[in-house]
């Protein structure tokens, strides 16, 4: 009972940020058709930006020692702050681009970033104690299990509803949703794009900064290449739960989440470490069977 | 359609042009004759036809692959296993069979050999992944790539899982992979002209029009995935003969990126650029290496920090893209007379 | 209002050097064929398609080249071909989206509310559906809920294209006479796009016939529809086909 509570738990905290991570990726995705790469440098930049540049192994941190409640604010403003300037300083320019080449110019606005933090910082993984209060274990319902893996699941699950309530509610939700929906029509309606744009940018690297400070805090190190994999299946959940749909997105990360603790679990010693390779191959498969994402909606389809 | 010949002389210029370039390149590094300088050249001419290769399937249907590395990879594995000495596979490689421990080829039928085997795996990909379309294709390709990418990391006695595999033959000529650019240009031209890229151009361009005169898409996307696998993996094989070690990663995100933006900053639509995109760009890492090393200049010494090289080129990889979206030779491919359009109609569509 | 206006679409031509001045509170239908250039015509105002060449001007501002959202804003509101209603948002929203262009001014919140009413009282099915799905009204809702938004932000100059597309003849009636109502109430100025010059004609004002992306034709609908001339337009004998 206790080992299956365990492991619901796992696929949660996992499925989080898949989810965080499809979110930020999904509402981009929804305004400009741009399939940002540079997400996952936004998600090591908003660490970074805690660090004093040096290449030590142990990190001298500068605001690191902020107490919990500007620390937090600091690096969704710092996700926030970079993905507002990469939309004003390169983004702005591919309104009129094909998605692909809008695809490359953000690889290679990551590659931008990556390098320059490794100009500044070195490529080795730095150790920081970041919030070291949520590392001890709690216990709940007779599962013992890390604080931070509670915190994170809470917070996931905060940031959805307030994110929905903000999307449903505020005027700017409103011409957020219309324009991810139908941007021209919105803007002929008279909503200001760039505004818009810029919004979507901002939410999107605040939310790369909260999966960079669960990170920060579960791995205890600052890694510059920590935003890569979470980036990587974020993609994947994004086409799954259908572009450009909010909800699909997050489901779709919950459920890949999920789909990698099952099989970890599930699959024999031999095969374990191939769990990923199961992991792509079953999303190969929906798909092929749902090429419009499983959870697709009626207003999210592909124009011709 | 039904007067090839002439559509292969009409063209025929462009992989001629394109030869010649290369070959140019080549003499240039012979000339200056220093070791490094000959390992940049091959590292050119392997991009050259791994950029190629990837052409002939993301020029051609107009749908981005993340996975393409996978078939280098595979072709690279495959190499590796054909060529290097049986003492060794046996300590490294314990995992593979009898006959394949015991057999030891020279490179270039290896490099042949590890090109069908490409293919093959293309061809058994394709058949699944070609029923997609646009973006969730491009997603497809990417899972397929960490597919492949998993599983060459974790196959312990079959590929050495992450560590290098070592003592594979190098080959430090450069002339094998010059030839081995041209084939790919060649097989690139003469997949463009032959009926099923032609018909894959058509549905590139007028996706409803084609549909409606009855073209098999996924057919036409499957022949010229299968192609352009092969490409990929004669790449990898001559990969693995240029450094004499593989490992997984090597072929992996930063290949895929690097080759993907050498054919966009070129111009996805057309030979040409891919070959062109190769070159700039290579020129370009080329020059900002040197600056890294250091130039004197006088008495003084000027050196660019690490990594400056890589966000010069992030930079200038979106300035090109700013000013020219379609790409340095956008749809337009080298020719005898002026630079003429390749496929009219494939730019500017209202939409 | 339009001077020398070209619009191209790659190589092809969609409008040739249309000039076209419109009056406040005049009622204008372009009419002609299918390709005659009439929604690029609208496209083209309303920022949607820039022109290759002239300019427009509308509210005593030159706006060619102007985003769509500031040609909003200066009091366009542009209906285009195709009923592009949000269908993820609920009816409701769909009024709500453009209305945000005034939230600066006093009483927006009052405004925007008795717009809200007006809308509902035009098309009382609105009302009954305001809080479901837009997308899953019928095609006929829909283009009621597309003019209705139009109307919302109080415009100056409302251009619908074929507003009568799919809708049964009935709600046709119901939408033509609405329309022509609140021109009259706040001196709206109507711009409207219909393959049939048949409601042109009922419905009185000045009319256009394109065809090939030029004007051939301009003047009373009514009269207009007695002569030869638009029987040649639309079917092309006399011409070359």
């Amino acid at each position: 009972m206790t080992a299956i509570l365990q492991t619901v738990f796992d696929a949660l905290s996992l499925g989080s940020l898949y989810a965080l991570g499809a979110l930020g990726i999904a509402l981009i995705f929804g305004v400009m058709r741009l399939v940002n790469f540079a997400h996952g440098d936004v998600i090591a930049f908003s660490i970074f930006a805690l660090l004093w540049p040096s290449t030590d192994v142990v990190a001298a941190v500068v605001a690191g020692n902020l107490p919990w409640f500007l620390l937090i604010p600091f690096v969704l403003a710092m996700g926030a702050g970079l993905s507002v300037l990469a939309e004003i300083v390169v983004f702005r320019r591919f309104r009129n681009a094909s998605p692909a080449t809008m695809m490359i110019a953000s690889f290679a606005l990551g590659f931008v970033i990556r390098y320059f933090l490794l100009m500044l910082f070195s490529s080795r993984p730095k150790s920081i104690s970041l919030l070291p209060a949520l590392s001890q274990p709690v216990e709940v319902l007779g599962a013992r299990i890390p604080l931070l893996q509670l915190i994170t699941i809470l917070t996931t699950i905060a940031i959805l509803f307030g994110l929905t309530a903000f999307l449903k509610r505020s005027r700017f939700g409103l011409e957020m949703r219309a324009a991810a929906e139908n941007f021209t029509m919105a803007r002929v309606l008279g909503v200001r794009a760039n505004r818009v744009i810029m919004g979507a940018f901002a939410l999107s690297g605040a939310l790369a900064a909260a999966i960079a400070l669960i990170l920060g805090s579960q791995t205890g190190t600052a890694d510059i290449q920590m935003g890569t994999n979470v980036m990587l299946m974020a993609f994947i959940a994004t086409v799954i739960g259908g572009l450009g749909s909010l909800p699909g997105a997050v489901i779709a990360g919950f459920l890949l989440g999920a789909a990698s603790v099952a099989m970890q679990v599930s699959l024999s010693i031999d095969a374990r470490p191939f769990r990923d390779a199961f992991v792509y191959g079953a999303v190969i498969l929906v798909l092929i069977f749902r090429p419009q994402g499983l959870l697709a909606g009626r207003g999210t389809k592909e124009r011709v | 359609m039904s007067n090839r010949p002439s559509i292969a002389r009409r063209t025929l210029a462009t992989p001629l042009i394109l030869s010649l370039l290369l070959i140019a390149f080549a003499l240039v590094a012979v000339a200056a004759g220093s070791k490094p300088f000959n390992q940049t050249m091959i590292d050119i001419f392997l991009r050259v036809t791994l950029v190629v290769g990837l052409y002939v399937f993301v020029g051609n249907s107009g749908v981005i692959s993340f996975g393409h590395i996978g078939f280098t990879c595979l072709g690279a594995y495959a190499a590796a296993w054909l060529t290097m000495p049986p003492m060794m596979k046996q300590t490294l490689l314990p995992g593979l069979p009898e006959w394949l421990i015991a057999v030891q080829l020279p490179y270039w039928a290896a490099a042949v050999l590890a090109a069908l085997w490409a293919a093959l795996w293309a061809a058994v990909f394709g058949k699944i992944l070609m029923r997609l379309s646009g973006i969730a294709a491009s997603i497809a390709t990417f899972a397929m790539l960490a597919m492949i990418n998993t599983v060459y990391s974790n196959w312990e006695n079959v590929t050495g899982a992450t560590s290098s595999v070592v003592g594979i033959p190098i080959v430090r000529t450069i002339w094998p992979y010059l030839i081995v650019a041209i084939v790919a240009v060649f097989i690139a031209w003469g997949h463009a002209i032959s009926r099923a890229g032609l018909k894959l151009r058509a549905a590139r361009d007028e996706p409803t029009a084609a549909s409606a005169s009855g073209i098999d898409l996924p057919r036409e996307r499957l022949i010229a995935f299968v192609v352009s696998g092969g490409v990929m993996g004669l790449g990898g094989a001559l990969f693995s003969h240029s450094i004499g070690v593989v490992t997984p990663d090597t072929f992996y995100l930063g290949l895929t990126f690097t080759t993907l933006s050498m054919l966009v900053v070129g111009g996805m639509g057309s030979l040409s650029g891919a070959v062109i995109g190769v070159l700039v760009l290579s020129t370009l890492i080329q020059v900002l290496r040197w600056l890294e090393a250091g130039v004197s200049i006088g008495t003084s010494t000027l050196a660019l920090p690490n990594g400056v090289q890589e966000i010069a080129l992030g930079i200038v990889m979106i300035v090109i893209l700013a000013f020219r979206p379609s790409g340095l030779m956008g749809n337009t491919e080298l020719n005898w007379r002026r630079a003429k359009t390749a496929d009219p109609g494939a730019s500017g569509q209202p939409e | 209002m339009l001077s020398d206006v070209t619009i191209r679409y790659g190589r092809l031509t969609a409008v040739r050097n249309v000039s076209l001045s419109l009056a406040e509170g005049e009622i204008l239908f372009v009419t002609g064929p299918n390709g005659a250039g009439k929604s690029s015509l609208l496209r083209a105002i309303a920022g949607v398609t820039p022109p290759a060449g002239g300019r427009v001007d509308f509210a005593d501002h030159d706006v060619t080249g102007r985003a769509p959202e500031d040609i909003a804003r200066l009091g366009l509101s542009m209906v285009p071909e195709g009923r592009e209603v949000f269908g993820s948002l609920t009816t409701e929203e769909n009024l709500l989206v453009g209305t945000g262009m005034h939230a600066k001014e006093r009483n927006w919140r009052a405004r925007v509310a008795s717009a809200l009413e007006e809308v509902y009282e035009t098309f009382p099915v609105l009302k009954e559906r305001r809080h479901g799905q837009a997308g899953l009204l019928s095609g006929g809702q829909q283009q009621m809920l597309v003019i209705g938004r139009a109307l919302m932000t109080n415009p100056r100059l409302v251009a619908i294209d074929e507003p009568s597309l799919g809708l049964a003849p009935n709600v046709i009636d119901l939408v033509y006479e609405r329309l022509i109502a609140l021109r009259a109430q706040r001196a709206l100025t109507l711009l409207i796009v219909e393959q049939s010059s048949t409601r042109a004609m009922m419905a009185g004002g000045r009319m256009i016939l394109m065809r090939g992306g030029e004007v051939l034709l301009d003047g009373d609908a009514r009269a207009m529809g007695q002569s030869e001339a638009m029987q040649a337009a639309y079917f092309g004998y006399g011409e070359q086909a």
